[in-house]
């Protein structure tokens, strides 16, 4: 950007917040109201949120119990649990992923790969929402048709209001809260998967020693 | 995009009369549209969530220099470069200038109302760059040399099989091709567009000024995209579109996704603090990220937006959150669709925000094309009272002797009349004397009202004749 440049940005700046202090002065100030306080899911953060996920579209994964998660999700991979077409797919694997949590299949770039593999920050039942960082990998999140996400329990969220608080303290560049598969209705009003974003989205509830079958941590 | 409104009449009856298609299609989606927001508010409690929100906006509103400058520094402290445009001209100029700086060769794009605002893309390409819009709609829009018709489904208008047969010839899909195998083909163009890209451009929804952060909504994936793999990202963004916390997002998120398509929230949500943080750089939390843009401009967008915040009625827009419930409700947009509607902000918001952004009289009639019945307010997330600004933007009008001359003419005359006892009694005697076509014709407001349908009959006695015997 040139001196001129910012010269211009600067002036342009000061028209308009000068303009805009001059439009608020002359308007009484109203209070922010405070928090919406949307209520707790009636059913518990983890059960609520596989709901919501499923009726959004997703689809929710369990664990064996007392198989090593890592061995678990080779198989259900490469296996009739994700039933994806590709004899021996290969997998993009964010690199949040701590080694106990990789599946044993050939690695591919994302724009490449069967399955993207992450480990979400957290989940959110409200909405429905794995919330995904930026530090692990962006592409990996987006680019494969199908996204495979492990959600630690115990970092299912009620509330969006309070996971976004919480995620304010350590904010990354950039968040990605994922609610389902990639959907559009722009043709004919038909809903069509897949258009640009992964067609298949599989949240794992997380838990040392497998899935208990409970659904509740 | 160029101002059309002053067309509105001619263009709305073209629709009307010469493309019947057009009102099947935009009526059976706002229809659909508009019953996904019923069911979305009655799972929530929806007038609370309403009231809270346009309490956040008019905080906002009235709090905007301070937000605005917040946002600002925390932007920056992540690392984003921020941008003044106090009009269009100058919005062109800063982002075809950071493309330039950037030698961006390609341009991917999220569906964004204020780059169509601005008219961008002829910019862009004017600068020698490829621009690809990615929405799915706007895709088809793009490739057909068309702006959009709706905030939220931009080519509503299209028919299943006007689609069919644009994409045969584009891309050999079949011609009766499914929507599935047609959404296949954009995505194998789009998919390559993507992978090359340079820059990424895209609206913003909202921008938290307590963290500087710029959330999109949508459920493509393709603004995830197109914030993911270039390596420059620039936001467009409306002075108006900015939240004091990242509370408040939380409540803006689901109630905006609940008002536009009735789900608990978008598909994808992107919230975007700066640019990744690579090598020695560090970022938010002392953390590296493996990709992701390295450079992401906001451009703070005035355009109007300043000189409507002074309005003394027409501030409330500035709550507007894109959301289309209004277009969706209205029984007038649901006959025409947006084009009709002569610019990008269509429909009932149209004819209330376009007034304050574009100046009266280039959005002129717009303020007229309702018919009052209020579906409009009852469906704003934000509340923001359309059907009282109408009638504002109408004395106004009238006042400024902008209003159309039936309107203009049929008001001198009641006027007229009202003040004139004898005169008011003669007419309301032989209005309820000659029966409902006679003064069908007479009146021109009622004419065009019952060229389709049948005028009310007219009580065979007047008000003042039921009054004095005691109305029952």
């Amino acid at each position: 950007m040139s001196a001129d440049d910012a010269s211009r940005g600067n002036q342009a700046r000061r028209r308009i917040l000068s303009r805009v202090a001059g439009a608020t002065a002359r308007r009484p100030k109203t209070p922010h109201p405070g928090s919406l306080q949307t209520p707790e899911p009636a059913t518990g953060p983890e059960a609520a949120f596989a709901a919501r996920f499923v009726a959004s579209g997703g689809e929710v994964a369990a664990p064996a119990p007392g198989r090593p998660l890592g061995e678990w999700l080779t198989e259900f991979v490469a296996g009739p649990g994700l039933g994806l077409e590709a004899e021996r797919p290969v997998v993009a694997v964010g690199a949040e992923v701590p080694p106990e949590l990789r599946p044993e299949l050939a690695v591919a770039p994302p724009d490449r790969a069967d399955a993207g593999i992450c480990r979400a920050w957290a989940a959110v039942a409200e909405t429905g929402s794995l919330v995904l960082e930026s530090t692990g990998g962006r592409a990996v999140q987006v680019l494969p048709p199908v996204l495979v996400a492990w959600v630690p329990v115990g970092r299912v969220y009620g509330r969006l209001e309070d996971a976004l608080i919480d995620l304010v303290a350590d904010l990354p560049a950039a968040v990605g809260l994922h609610s389902g598969p990639s959907k559009s209705a722009d043709i004919g009003r038909t809903v069509v998967t897949g258009v640009h974003g992964p067609g298949r989205c599989v949240a794992i509830l997380e838990r040392a020693g497998g899935w208990d079958g409970r659904g509740s941590s | 995009m160029r101002v059309r409104s002053n067309e509105y009449a001619t263009r709305s009856r073209e629709i009307v009369r010469g493309k019947p298609e057009v009102r099947e299609a935009v009526t059976g989606a706002a229809l659909a549209f508009d019953e996904m927001r019923r069911r979305g508010y009655a799972e929530v409690d929806a007038d609370r969530w309403r009231r809270w929100a346009e309490a956040v906006k008019n905080h906002l509103l009235t709090h905007l220099d301070d937000y605005l400058a917040e946002a600002e520094a925390k932007l920056r402290d992540s690392g984003a470069q921020v941008h003044w445009a106090a009009d269009a001209r100058e919005a062109r100029e800063i982002v075809t200038g950071i493309a330039a700086d950037a030698s961006a060769r390609t341009v991917v794009k999220g569906k964004s109302m204020a780059t169509e605002e601005i008219d961008l893309n002829p910019a862009l390409e004017a600068a020698g760059i490829e621009v690809h819009e990615t929405d799915l709609g706007e895709y088809v829009l793009q490739l057909l040399d068309e702006p959009p018709s709706h905030i939220l489904g931009p080519a509503i208008h299209k028919s299943l099989a006007q689609v069919q047969r644009l994409f045969a010839d584009r891309f050999g899909t079949p011609v009766e091709g499914h929507p599935d195998d047609l959404a296949r083909a954009a995505r194998r163009v789009l998919r390559k567009a993507f992978l090359r890209a340079d820059m990424g451009i895209t609206g913003a929804n909202f921008v938290v000024a307590e963290t500087g952060t710029v959330a999109l909504v949508e459920n493509e994936g393709n603004i995830r995209l197109a914030t993911s793999l270039p390596r420059v990202h620039v936001v467009l963004a409306g002075i108006e579109k900015l939240l004091p916390r990242m509370s408040d997002l939380a409540g803006f998120l689901q109630l905006t996704a609940r008002a536009g398509t009735g789900q608990p929230t978008g598909c994808f949500v992107t919230l975007v603090q700066g640019p990744a943080p690579r090598g020695g750089d560090k970022g938010p939390g002392g953390r590296r990220d493996d990709d992701g843009p390295e450079e992401v401009h906001v451009v703070f967008l005035d355009n109007g937006r300043s000189a409507v915040l002074e309005h003394e009625h027409a501030w409330e827009t500035l709550r507007c959150v894109r959301c289309g419930a209004c277009l969706n409700a209205c029984p007038v947009y649901r006959q025409t669709g947006g084009h009709a509607y002569g610019w990008v902000y269509s429909g009932p918001i149209g004819a209330v925000l376009d007034p304050g952004l574009l100046g009266l009289e280039e959005a002129m009639p717009l303020p007229f094309a309702s018919s009052l019945c209020g579906a409009c307010g009852d469906a704003c997330p934000v509340r923001i009272p359309i059907p009282e600004l109408l009638v504002r933007w109408r004395e106004e009008a009238h006042e400024r002797g902008l209003a159309p001359v039936a309107e203009r003419a049929a008001l001198s005359a009641l006027a007229g009349a009202a003040t004139r006892p004898a005169i008011f009694r003669m007419g309301a005697k032989a209005g309820a004397r000659l029966g409902a076509s006679a003064v069908a014709k007479a009146l021109p407001m009622l004419r065009e009202w019952t060229r389709d349908r049948a005028a009310p009959r007219p009580s065979a006695r007047t008000f003042r004749e039921l009054w004095r015997k005691g109305i029952e």
